[in-house]
């Protein structure tokens, strides 16, 4: 087994570990209780945290699309979403084609 | 197939695969860019299921003279540990006690993609019919996640950076959208203003703790909010 193939089987049993004890405390607990109402608290804000930072401060491949671009997508999309009555696909289209859009009028 | 589970299939065709698969194309491209083989590619796409800790996987894993196992694994689990508060959140909705021991069925599927789209569908549907609207909805998803890594692995030499780049905005502009439709609802949205606040602090992190960090300093603040 080679290091990559190492890491992988490793990283998938903490994976498949990670979602097994949030279902086995959850199932421990009853459904109003105050740790289900934080953990979903926490997920809504790590969500909202990854969208935050894959606009304005994105890491990776991301990062070679410029900021306006970025920018544009987003608010494209949620123009899309808002006109269109919150119809998720054409509103995607929409994002996507105004930051492919203002990547080549500013040909960055 | 119970029509439940058909739905679910269905309800994960258009927005929710394109985002995802979108994505899953651009991890694939990035795998082959990398010289790990197809079945790297899908192994850390089905089995890992969630893009942040895949992506630091391959960062690590990739890195000349590579950087062992051990930071790869602490790493990719820190940047997907949102599995673990995902999974107890979601765990009412799967069906409470109709489920029974069934709903560790659901496990392997709790990701950002099944799990947004579970939170918002799950509390309409009848109990019985929960689980496997869950189901249906998470086994399209992985499909759909597995054939978008083999495309990008495959076509990788012919899939142009600037389209790469775009791709991988495909899908935090899917979850913008399903944020701004829950922005009506009080918790939600406590929730989401908050990690939005929150996400500068993980600026100060190494990227794969940043995430978790701003998750649970902007989600303890919103609930601690919402119990005054």
């Amino acid at each position: 087994m080679t290091e990559a193939e190492l890491a992988l089987a490793l990283t998938a049993l903490a994976m498949l570990g990670l979602r097994l004890a949030g279902l086995a405390v959850a199932g421990a607990l009853r459904p109003d209780h105050p740790f289900i109402a934080w953990a979903a608290a926490v997920s809504g804000a790590t969500l909202a945290a990854f969208v935050v930072l894959a606009v304005a401060a994105p890491g990776g491949m991301l990062a070679t699309v410029p900021l306006p671009a970025r920018l544009a997508g987003l608010a494209g999309g949620l123009a899309g979403y808002a006109l269109l009555r919150g119809r998720l696909l054409p509103a995607l289209l929409c994002g996507l084609a105004a930051l492919v859009a203002v990547r080549w009028i500013i040909g960055g | 197939m119970t029509p439940p589970f058909r739905a679910g299939l269905v309800g994960a065709l258009g927005a929710p695969a394109l985002a995802m698969g979108a994505t899953f194309l651009a991890f694939g491209a990035a795998t082959a860019e990398a010289g790990l083989g197809l079945g790297w590619a899908l192994a850390a796409s089905l089995l890992v299921y969630g893009m942040a800790g895949q992506v630091v996987l391959l960062q690590l894993v990739a890195l000349p003279g590579g950087a062992g196992a051990l930071p790869a694994v602490l790493g990719a689990t820190a940047a997907n540990a949102r599995f673990f508060p995902m999974a107890v959140a979601i765990a009412p909705l799967l069906g409470g006690r109709a489920a029974g021991r069934r709903r560790w069925l659901a496990a392997p599927f709790i990701a950002i993609t099944p799990w947004a789209a579970g939170m918002r569908r799950l509390p309409a549907l009848p109990e019985a019919a929960r689980l496997p609207w869950f189901l249906g909805f998470a086994h399209a998803s992985w499909i759909a996640a597995a054939a978008a890594t083999a495309a990008g692995h495959r076509l990788a030499p012919h899939l142009d950076p600037a389209l790469r780049a775009a791709l991988l905005f495909a899908n935090p502009l899917y979850f913008a959208l399903l944020m701004a439709a829950d922005l009506r609802v009080p918790a939600p949205r406590r929730a989401m203003l908050l990690g939005a606040a929150a996400a500068p602090a993980a600026l100060l992190l190494p990227p794969a703790w940043g995430l978790l960090a701003a998750g649970l300093v902007g989600g303890t603040a919103a609930f601690l909010i919402g119990r005054r």
